[in-house]
């Protein structure tokens, strides 16, 4: 098998994975129809604009649980923020736990919240290396003439 | 319940994404729909990544697209004499809230569809928003699937 096939083989079963497992849904898809060759990069950039909010908004989350008296209501407007990017650009395991977190912010059970807070940061930084490396092997395949 | 953490407020119209279309001008060259009319729609949400899949499949769907990140800014726009087909509005603005924008735009006499926004249903929010003005209460993400019927809709009444 060539280096192109291979890399393509390589592309498709990444994707498949990333479907598969849940890491996205439905709305990737249609953000993937939306790169034309007016936008060839269009995926790429918007998913790093997605990375750039999501670390401020980790960041913030964070800060606001760490607070001596936790504002709850602080704490969920962040999350709330992060379910709408998350599930407009696919992001399924990250949005599923944004849900579940909204529910612990709202009965204020700051343990809950706080093990949510990891989950999101563990779900994020997973989804990040995974399409990370879906980019990559992108742009492997573009370099190779394809 | 607007965030104070200010991700792109800036009321510019979608001039910070380096070159992502955000409406405003660009359209796409071959447009998954074509209508009867010549269609338009203002974007008003804060949130970028939101802002820009909003403008981005509209757009995609053959819909002449504005896109801003304020209340403010879209009252703005529409108090310059732009006129909308259709406008699509998050609750949760900074400043000037989603039903606080949708109430002001109402007062000016503007009666196209507006369509409410938000990255989660609640029946609260959905009562609240409604009752200043909006036509729908959508939950994010927003689809081909939302809001295809209102554009058809829209088209058919032109």
């Amino acid at each position: 098998m060539d280096v192109m096939s291979q890399l393509q083989r390589q592309w498709l079963e990444h994707s498949a994975f990333l479907r598969k497992e849940g890491y996205l849904d439905d709305q990737f898809e249609q953000l993937r129809k939306l790169q034309d060759e007016s936008s060839p990069d269009f995926v790429v950039e918007v998913v790093s604009i997605f990375f750039d909010d999501s670390e401020k908004l980790l960041n913030n989350m964070a800060r606001a649980l760490e607070q001596k008296v936790v504002d709850f209501k602080q704490v969920d407007a962040h999350v709330h923020q992060f379910k709408g990017s998350s599930a407009s650009i696919g992001a399924m395991r990250v949005k599923n736990v944004c849900i579940e977190f909204r529910n612990y912010c709202e009965a204020q059970n700051l343990e809950e919240c706080l093990r949510c807070a990891q989950k999101l940061q563990f779900e994020y930084s997973v989804l990040k290396t995974q399409l990370e490396y879906l980019f990559r092997l992108e742009q492997q395949i573009r370099a190779a003439g394809g | 319940m607007a965030s104070d953490t200010d991700y792109d407020s800036d009321g510019m119209r979608g001039n910070g994404d380096g070159g992502l279309s955000e409406g405003n001008g660009r359209r796409r060259k071959h447009p998954f729909m074509t209508w009867r009319n010549n269609l338009r729609a203002l974007v008003v949400d804060n949130a970028r990544t939101c802002r820009i899949m909003e403008s981005g499949l509209l757009d995609a769907y053959g819909v002449e697209v504005e896109a801003v990140g304020t209340g403010e800014a879209a009252v703005e726009l529409i108090a310059s004499g732009e006129t909308f087909d259709l406008i699509v509005l998050e609750m949760f603005l900074p400043f000037m809230s989603g039903p606080e924008t949708a109430r002001t735009i109402r007062e000016m006499g503007i009666s196209c569809k507006i369509l409410g926004i938000a990255p989660m249903y609640c029946e609260k929010d959905a009562q609240e928003f409604l009752a200043a003005g909006i036509d729908e209460f959508l939950e994010k993400p927003f689809t081909p699937e939302l809001f295809i019927p209102f554009l058809m809709e829209i088209d058919n009444q032109k």
